[in-house]
């Protein structure tokens, strides 16, 4: 059956919303497709309601110099819960500002939102990246008080790439930092560079995130590990060899997504692992569509899913 | 980590409303499990808040002698969906009288609600309970307008091996050109006679449905094909070969379900065959949980999830 065929009828208009061209250019092209993802990013933000919530742009001490973050604040009194956004774009593109994932978590949860600036593939590669989400988290709950955010109710969430960071993290902060994490919020995640699945062959329409554009993003981000043994699991969290002793984890999908199955058989192995994990697949859906076809049922059920999943956690 | 300590808090309670003693009886001696059985479904139907819902009990003809029925009629004006509802009990025990869902679906959806009291093992195989349940379908459909029923908008569904006889008749009737099914409700369906999956090694704990009890209800439901290659995928779906043309699909399961992984690997290879399918899956959700303690918040979440998936399907 072709791909357009089972799209949700209600989600096809919005096939078209990223052009063909910026899916290639991401590939192929990354300063390309910054200068035309960019304007498509802020339209959205322009398009959104007026809101309560306070944005403030700032930093955070990195491990090599200043990571910009973007602090959303809602008007609920402190002490509020705190979530760091990890924003998508395939490793390559995006950035934490006008990111409407962040204003949206704060209208709904009523939580404090740090979206992360994280330095970007082909630039530099996966430790960059995974470094600096991690600066932005120590920083998140070293400055808890500061922010009116309680320690207690801390998560971590991204979409796509910033859903592959998020479960990265999730793996780099119990080896290391340690931090009682109430959530990790993995949304539609990148997390296999392999791709090695029945969806992973599936998805091959030009205008949807798809294989041929998704596997040279993982080249860029990998650097010298794409394509051998050695993947780290911070970079391609499928890779993990244990997935216990993480936080609880909410992952959510549409059925014609690309990630479909290797996000699936990631909460599989959490659930196997006792890690409380819930999931949500969504039929007729494809990567990203509840942003780019907002006001679709299927589209709703799952933005629902995923911000009451955050609200329960941290709320 | 033990099998309660992942089970929701909220839960913790109920896992002694099912008594060990009746999981392993149904294995062990079918008419003590019935017996003891009878007694708890009719105190959780006296527990069930007042309804407009009307219930019928009649009977059909059958391939072999009548079959008793019991309809589920809401106040909702004709023309209305309709659902027809297979009873769980591990293909051993149970009766068409499961009133909670029931009651439940045609409250909810405003559908008319046709249950069978099939056929079960030992006394008899699979055959005899899928043909029963094909004979029942096909006169709800014969006798629609009686019913006051839509012919394009009804859907089959059940939990338990009610799930596993739904994914088993969605085959059947695409097989033998039966009518016109809109939808397949499978709630943690029984649709693997092997459980070999993780959580089918798992999920041993003598109070919920757990591997041995489930091993010696297939033993009984294959008769000869049991262990074999050759079981049936009208009995077994997990062993269908081909799932393309089978109607769009709602599965839902709790986390601590023997049923988990035989049931996410069943949606995933809906999906791949590009059925329209939604999977939940909830964390902490025991078999059968969200009917023991309905207040819990989890059990609110998935009861909400597959009533409010029908209604979509058909109301």
């Amino acid at each position: 059956m072709p791909f357009r065929d089972q799209v949700d009828p209600e989600i096809v208009h919005a096939l078209d919303f990223f052009p063909a061209e910026l899916m290639t250019a991401i590939g192929d092209d990354p300063p390309l497709a910054r200068k035309m993802f960019q304007p498509i990013w802020d339209a959205l933000a322009d398009d959104a309601p007026p809101t309560d919530v306070a944005i403030e742009e700032t930093s955070a001490p990195g491990p090599d110099g200043d990571i910009p973050v973007v602090i959303y604040q809602p008007p609920t009194p402190a002490p509020r819960g705190g979530l760091l956004w990890i924003h998508g774009g395939g490793y390559i593109v995006g950035s934490g500002r006008n990111d409407p994932h962040g204003i949206g978590f704060a209208e709904h949860v009523g939580c404090t939102v740090v979206s992360v600036d994280y330095r970007l593939a082909p630039e530099s590669t996966y430790k960059e990246s995974v470094a600096d989400c991690v600066g932005a988290l120590n920083w998140l709950v070293d400055n808890a008080a500061e922010l009116g955010v309680d320690p207690k109710r801390i998560a971590v969430g991204g979409a796509s790439a910033g859903g592959g960071l998020t479960a990265g993290v999730a793996l780099h902060n119990r080896d290391h930092a340690g931090h009682d994490l109430a959530l990790q919020l993995l949304i539609y995640p990148m997390i296999d560079d392999r791709h090695d699945t029945p969806s992973g062959h599936e998805i091959t329409h030009p205008t949807v995130w798809n294989r041929a554009v998704s596997l040279k993003a993982w080249r860029m981000y990998l650097g010298d590990e794409y394509g051998t043994d050695a993947v780290s699991p911070y970079a391609a969290a499928a890779r993990a060899k244990s997935v216990s002793g993480l936080p609880p984890a909410f992952v959510t999908v549409g059925a014609l997504d690309l990630f479909r199955d290797e996000d699936i058989a990631y909460a599989q192995r959490l659930m196997a692992a006792g890690v409380p994990t819930e999931l949500q697949v969504y039929p007729g859906m494809y990567h990203g569509a509840e942003m780019s076809a907002p006001d679709a049922d299927v589209s709703t059920r799952m933005r629902l899913g995923y911000r009451d999943a955050v609200k329960r956690a941290i709320g | 980590m033990s099998f309660i300590d992942r089970v929701d808090p909220e839960l913790v309670p109920a896992l002694d409303l099912f008594p060990a003693e009746l999981i392993t009886a149904i294995g062990d001696d079918p008419p003590a499990a019935r017996a003891m059985l009878e007694p708890l479904m009719a105190a959780m139907a006296e527990m069930l808040p007042p309804t407009e819902v009307t219930i019928e009990e009649r009977s059909i003809p059958g391939p072999d002698g009548d079959i008793p029925i019991a309809i589920y009629q809401p106040p909702a004006p004709a023309p209305r969906p309709g659902l027809f509802m297979i009873h769980g009990g591990g293909y051993i025990v149970g009766t068409a009288r499961e009133d909670l869902n029931g009651i439940g679906y045609a409250d909810h959806v405003g559908c008319t609600v046709v249950s069978v009291d099939y056929r079960m093992a030992p006394e008899f195989t699979y055959k005899a309970s899928i043909a029963d349940c094909f004979a029942g379908l096909n006169w709800m459909f014969d006798n629609a307008a009686e019913l006051g029923v839509d012919t394009g908008r009804i859907a089959i569904g059940g939990g338990s091996a009610g799930g596993g006889l739904t994914a088993g008749l969605a085959l059947y009737n695409r097989d033998n050109k039966g009518p016109n099914i809109a939808f397949q409700l499978l709630v943690y369906p029984m649709i693997d006679d092997t459980h070999e999956t993780p959580s089918g090694y798992e999920v041993t704990h003598p109070n919920v449905w757990n591997r041995d009890v489930s091993l010696k209800a297939w033993k009984m439901y294959l008769g000869d094909e049991y262990g074999t290659e050759s079981v049936s995928p009208y009995a077994a779906a997990a062993r269908a070969t081909d799932l393309s043309g089978l109607p769009p699909a709602f599965v839902t399961v709790g986390t601590e379900d023997l049923f988990r992984d035989e049931d996410i690997d069943y949606a995933q290879r809906l999906m791949a065959a590009g059925i329209p399918t939604e999977l939940q899956v909830i964390p902490g959700m025991f078999h059968g949980g969200e009917g023991f303690v309905p207040t819990a918040s989890v059990s609110q979440r998935m009861r909400m999830g597959y009533l409010d998936a029908l209604k979509r399907a058909i109301g």
